[in-house]
């Protein structure tokens, strides 16, 4: 092939995406659609459920301060603390619950796997930023919220190409 | 008369014509590294490498953590390829405590590694485009990357640093009607793959800038010890995942892909090729995996390694990729070595750049397929 024959070819197979449509997630306006509610895990049979790993969630009816997240945490990001709690509950008699600083967080969910309590799981919010550092630090009734999320983007696939939603 | 210089010191006799050049060590490319390159004009006459920009003290931390506590850091060195380096960490752990894998786990961990290598081959030609100027080259892969983290994310809930293999098994069962969805995807970039010839592989202009430079021929890459793709792309018929097939390779139908030319072209051929390769693997193991079953055989709690040590290898996207593991019956290793591809291949840096023109370095040092990070550990 001659050199300019071969320009032309890429140029053309270049020029041809014009028409296709974009690939590109406009993301504040659109958002990814994930599978399930969250990473969540089942501490009977030792396997997780598929889902994002975003902030967690804490029941608190189901909390009972044994700890296992922070020690959990340990080593890895130090991002759980346990704090006290102005509740009663008759499982966690120390009324101490995790509190997650998101600013040390590596979401790696290993916590979740700790947790024999069905007490902490991972939801599908992963906007977290905010302008302080303290913001970052989530109390255990900020973990409580269920987050509201509108999430529907997915990719798809035609003829024509991948698009975005 | 200049004053006598203190013993043991030496000043450098600089040639006229020579001139050296920092190349880095703020991000030549992807990674801070420094290459110390002396130019007489236009051609290189000498190449330094100066690696350790990086150096995170991974092996070091991994001695005060417990075996599944050092998951997330382990995987950080290469965010983009974290199933390949967690992989040989988890076949080591299984060997040392003595664990069971199931079937179904195998499959997935193979399905999720090669997912990975795709991404971070389509990552690394990003980078390798931008570097000779082809901003389309840029563009292209690191949308098509999208489709992988997109699957990887289904599978284990984070874009990159996935934490998904864990020693045992993986983490969570695939989300349903996954594999559909990941042949669908696959499909689909193996046609898009194929865009990539016209635009970027049969142009020209690449060929006129990569063919025939940096050329490391076959004993030379056997005698320097390069591993992955540079020592494929000069001859070498050498992949672990045929010679030394870990959990299900075995089962699985692929090729290892080779080229005798050994020059920059071929380096960067290479893993283009074993795209199509990965995209095979993982509809392969999609066809094979056992339907239901079990994912991940239960750890004790803090599981004690015993008085033993072992090695384990993988095929990474940058070459083999190993874990020394020595435990002394504690929670946590007494040692941890990791033996990287991307380290292996920068040592004939100096033997490609000798005499090379100066605009082709950053094909031939991208060519490398080396990773700064995994490099300094």
């Amino acid at each position: 092939m001659s050199t300019a024959g071969g320009i032309i070819k890429a140029l053309n197979s270049g020029v041809k995406h014009l028409a296709v449509r974009r690939f590109t997630l406009r993301y504040p306006e659109q958002k990814l659609k994930f599978v399930g509610d969250g990473f969540q895990f089942n501490p009977e049979t030792g396997v997780g459920i598929a889902g994002l790993r975003g902030r967690h969630i804490l029941y608190h009816e189901h909390c009972t301060g044994c700890q296992l997240c922070s020690v959990a945490c340990e080593g890895i990001a130090e991002a759980i603390g346990m704090v006290k709690v102005n509740e009663t509950w008759k499982q966690n008699k120390k009324a101490i619950m995790p509190q997650i600083d998101y600013g040390k967080c590596v979401f790696c969910g290993l916590c979740v796997d700790a947790c024999p309590f069905y007490a902490l799981y991972m939801t599908n919010d992963y906007e977290l930023s905010s302008f302080t550092k303290s913001a970052l630090i989530y109390t255990p009734a900020q973990l409580a919220l269920k987050p509201k999320i509108s999430q529907d983007v997915e990719i798809k696939i035609d003829d024509r190409g991948a698009t975005h939603g | 008369m200049t004053t006598p210089l203190p013993p043991g010191i030496q000043l450098e006799k600089v040639d006229d014509r020579i001139m050296t050049l920092n190349v880095g060590p703020q991000h030549p490319g992807s990674g801070h590294m420094r290459l110390i390159i002396k130019v007489d004009g236009d051609y290189i006459v000498s190449c330094d490498p100066d690696p350790g920009y990086v150096h995170r003290g991974e092996e070091k931390m991994a001695e005060y953590r417990n075996y599944v506590q050092n998951i997330p850091h382990l995987e950080r060195p290469v965010i983009h390829d974290s199933c390949n380096i967690l992989y040989p960490y988890c076949l080591a752990v299984e060997e040392l405590l003595g664990i069971e894998v199931p079937e179904r786990a195998k499959y997935i961990r193979v399905i999720a590694s090669e997912l990975n290598r795709c991404v971070y081959t389509l990552y690394w030609l990003a980078i390798y485009g931008i570097f000779l100027g082809h901003s389309t080259m840029f563009m292209w892969p690191a949308g098509d990357r999208e489709l992988f983290i997109d699957l990887l994310e289904a599978m284990s809930g984070a874009r990159v640093t996935h934490a998904y293999l864990v020693p045992g098994g993986i983490r969570n069962d695939l989300p349903a009607n996954f594999e559909e969805r990941c042949l669908r995807q696959v499909d689909y970039f193996e046609k898009r793959l194929k865009e990539y010839q016209a635009i970027f592989y049969k142009n020209p202009l690449l060929i006129s800038r990569t063919e025939g430079t940096g050329i490391l021929s076959r004993t030379d890459a056997i005698r320097l010890g390069t591993t992955g793709s540079v020592l494929r792309a000069s001859g070498v018929d050498f992949d672990l995942r045929k010679k030394e097939p870990y959990d299900v390779y075995e089962n699985l139908d692929f090729e290892t892909v080779v080229r005798k030319e050994g020059d920059s072209y071929a380096r960067s051929y290479i893993p283009y090729l074993e795209m199509f390769e990965s995209c095979r693997i993982i509809k392969d193991a999609i066809r094979k995996m056992p339907k239901s079953g079990s994912v991940r055989t239960k750890l004790k709690p803090n599981p004690k390694g015993g008085n033993d040590e072992v090695y384990k290898r993988v095929e990474s996207g940058r070459g083999s990729l190993g874990y020394y593991i020595v435990s002394n019956n504690r929670p946590e290793p007494y040692r941890v070595k990791i033996s990287v591809g991307s380290f292996r291949n920068l040592i004939c840096m100096p033997y490609l750049l000798k005499g090379e023109l100066l605009g082709n370095m950053p094909s031939v040092y991208w060519g490398l397929n080396y990773w700064p990070v995994e490099a300094d550990r």
